[in-house]
């Protein structure tokens, strides 16, 4: 009994914790969604959230693959070609003789090969993820131009409608990925992403299979990838070889605006979800504005340094009173 | 045995090895390739990803990395037209303006990441991203031809058969040597890169360092901006988007390890004519773009293997 509402204690102290730094993200999301639902009424509908969600989703996923490494201490700068990879894998499978289900399955597979592969290389060959990725990510875009020269493919309408269409199917999958990625953390590999993340050798000496965590974070960082390429393919109703480019930048600025750190163990998922969540705003909102595309790129990168040196300056100023 | 244990403990010594195994091979195998013009314009090529990659070593040496390498040489290939002063003959005005945006750019990095305490990789970045926006608004879409009459002749004269980009870059290549070997300023970036907080404590100014430091990436980008320009004759958006992986993989080739502290400009000279090479060899293999793309990852990841290994634990 005793042991139960300690550990729930120690439990809730953890979790205070990790949200202490998140607080000033929060509002900042907070303030956003508001100024959202004023401009645009039309996200209170139901069909209006299931199309924000639905142009959050896959920014959401990727920004998770990209935050999982990031704690695990690597980085990849192949989400874009995975994105782009399970896109155009979809397309071309789903109207062979593998059906809807087979295509969800290769793409689900290929996510999780080339990921594990990846992390393969770097945990034993001792080579830095970020080359190695690099490397990758033009081995991947060249698999996906064979595989589809140009945009085509096809998608059943059916599915389209069913994860795109007007339910907030995105979203709820989107909380089951979270839900599930909790469960996971409660697993000792789970745990070990942290640990290894943070302190290595340290990590090591307690017992963490530092090499096995680090393989297994990869490979699930490329299925996370590999489905929004999917979810991608379903919005669009085809498969494009370059769809996923934006991603791969997109899902490191969503994950740093989050507070996740470079270094490794470091941030945690909620505030990278948050991120994504301020990323995906942000966009929406000066795309209806009326922004010219290049003005949103000049806004997103004075928003980008903003958000990360501004609890930053707070900081050493609090720490100097 | 001693002498080839040496050889790999010696990543510069070794990546030039790895170019004239490759350009012996691939001379005596393919016509054509080991002619004297061939060759030359491939150090040519290279001399662009070597002045680029020149920034870029001294910004990962210090344990950083530069972003927006490739925006900036877009920038100075399309501003330099724009700001050449008519009344000027000789063009110089208009490079040492460009220069200047070029080098105040990597400054405002530097500033970004010394006074904001934004990560590099953050910074760069987000300065990328800005610059692409702003570049449109400036200067529109549309291509500039350049007519800045230093730019054309950095570009297209061959002095004594050699090309004055090649000419450039042994100049560029002595001076950082010297900077990084046989200056103490290039002491103190190796230092910082190594072990930041002991440096520190050691009486070296962050601040100062990275701001020189990524004024100078900013400058060498802003070199290797021109001389692209001169060989292109135009400037154009995204004229400098390949060279921002590029220089990385440059530098990573030669051996400097990617968490800063160790490694020497001498082994991003070979990278960057290997990485030409690798490019012209499967230009020659005439196969389609994915193929290219991936046996373009296959190689880098291979030469990998054999000159970026991080130390084991």
């Amino acid at each position: 009994m005793s042991t139960v509402s300690s550990s729930g204690w120690l439990y809730g102290a953890v979790q205070r914790r990790r949200n202490r730094g998140l607080g000033g993200l929060y509002l900042v999301v907070a303030a956003f969604l508001i100024l959202y639902a004023v401009l645009f009424p039309g996200i209170l509908s139901v069909g209006g959230f299931s199309k924000f969600t639905q142009n959050w989703f896959p920014l959401a996923l990727v920004t998770m693959a990209q935050a999982l490494l990031m704690l695990n201490g690597g980085i990849t700068l192949a989400i874009g070609p995975l994105v782009s990879l399970g896109a155009v894998i979809a397309a071309t499978t789903m109207e062979g003789v593998l059906g809807v289900p087979g295509g969800f399955l290769a793409v689900a597979f290929t996510g999780l090969a080339i990921g594990a592969v990846t992390g393969a290389i770097v945990a034993h060959l001792r080579l830095p993820a970020i080359i190695v990725t690099l490397a990758g990510s033009f081995i991947i875009t060249g698999v996906a131009l064979i595989l589809l020269p140009r945009p085509g493919g096809f998608i059943p309408g059916w599915l389209s409608t069913a994860l795109a269409g007007h339910t907030p199917v995105a979203f709820l999958l989107l909380v089951v990925i979270l839900v599930l990625w909790k469960a996971f953390l409660a697993t000792p590999l789970g745990l070990g992403i942290y640990a290894a993340g943070d302190n290595p050798v340290g990590a090591f000496r307690s017992g963490v299979p530092v090499e096995r965590v680090k393989i297994v974070s990869f490979a699930l960082s490329g299925l996370l990838a590999a489905l929004a390429g999917l979810f991608v393919a379903a919005q669009t109703g085809s498969g494009d070889p370059v769809i996923g480019t934006p991603f791969t930048l997109n899902s490191i600025a969503a994950a740093v605006l989050g507070g996740v750190g470079f270094l490794g163990g470091k941030g945690t998922m909620r505030g990278a979800i948050c991120g994504s969540l301020l990323l995906s705003v942000m966009i929406n909102v000066m795309f209806f504005l009326g922004f010219p595309p290049v003005a949103q790129y000049v806004a997103q990168g004075l928003i980008i340094v903003g958000a990360v040196a501004v609890p930053e300056l707070l900081g050493v100023w609090r720490a100097r009173r | 045995m001693n002498a080839v244990r040496s050889l790999f403990r010696n990543p510069p010594l070794l990546t030039f090895m790895l170019v004239a195994l490759v350009w012996l091979v691939a001379g005596l195998t393919l016509r054509g390739f080991g002619a004297y013009g061939h060759l030359r314009y491939l150090l040519e090529l290279a001399a662009v990803i070597g002045i680029a990659a020149a920034g870029q070593t001294l910004v990962i040496l210090m344990g950083g990395i530069d972003l927006s390498v490739g925006a900036v040489i877009t920038v100075t290939a399309i501003l330099l037209p724009l700001i050449s002063p008519a009344w000027d003959p000789t063009g110089l005005v208009g490079i040492v303006l460009a220069l200047a945006i070029a080098a105040g750019i990597g400054f405002l990095n530097g500033a970004g990441a010394a006074y904001l305490r934004v990560p590099p990789i953050i910074m760069t970045l987000a300065m990328a991203t800005f610059l692409q926006g702003l570049l449109v608004i400036v200067a529109g879409g549309s291509a500039v031809t350049v007519s800045n009459p230093a730019v054309i002749l950095l570009g297209q004269a061959r002095p004594l058969g050699i090309p004055a980009g090649v000419i450039l870059w042994v100049v560029v290549s002595a001076g950082v040597l010297l900077l990084i070997h046989r200056m103490p300023i290039g002491a103190r970036f190796l230092a910082l890169g190594a072990n930041s907080l002991a440096t520190r404590l050691s009486g070296v100014s962050v601040t100062r360092n990275t701001l020189i430091l990524y004024a100078l990436s900013g400058f060498f980008a802003g070199l290797a901006g021109i001389l692209v320009l001169g060989m292109n004759r135009q400037g154009y958006v995204g004229i400098g988007d390949p060279y921002l992986l590029t220089s990385i993989a440059a530098v990573v080739l030669g051996g400097t390890s990617i968490l800063g502290g160790r490694g020497t400009y001498a082994g991003t000279i070979p990278g960057a004519i290997l990485l030409v090479t690798t490019t012209a060899l499967i230009t020659v293999v005439n196969a389609s773009p994915g193929w290219r793309s991936i046996m373009f990852g296959t190689l880098i990841l291979a030469l990998l293997l054999i000159s970026g290994r991080e130390a084991r634990r």
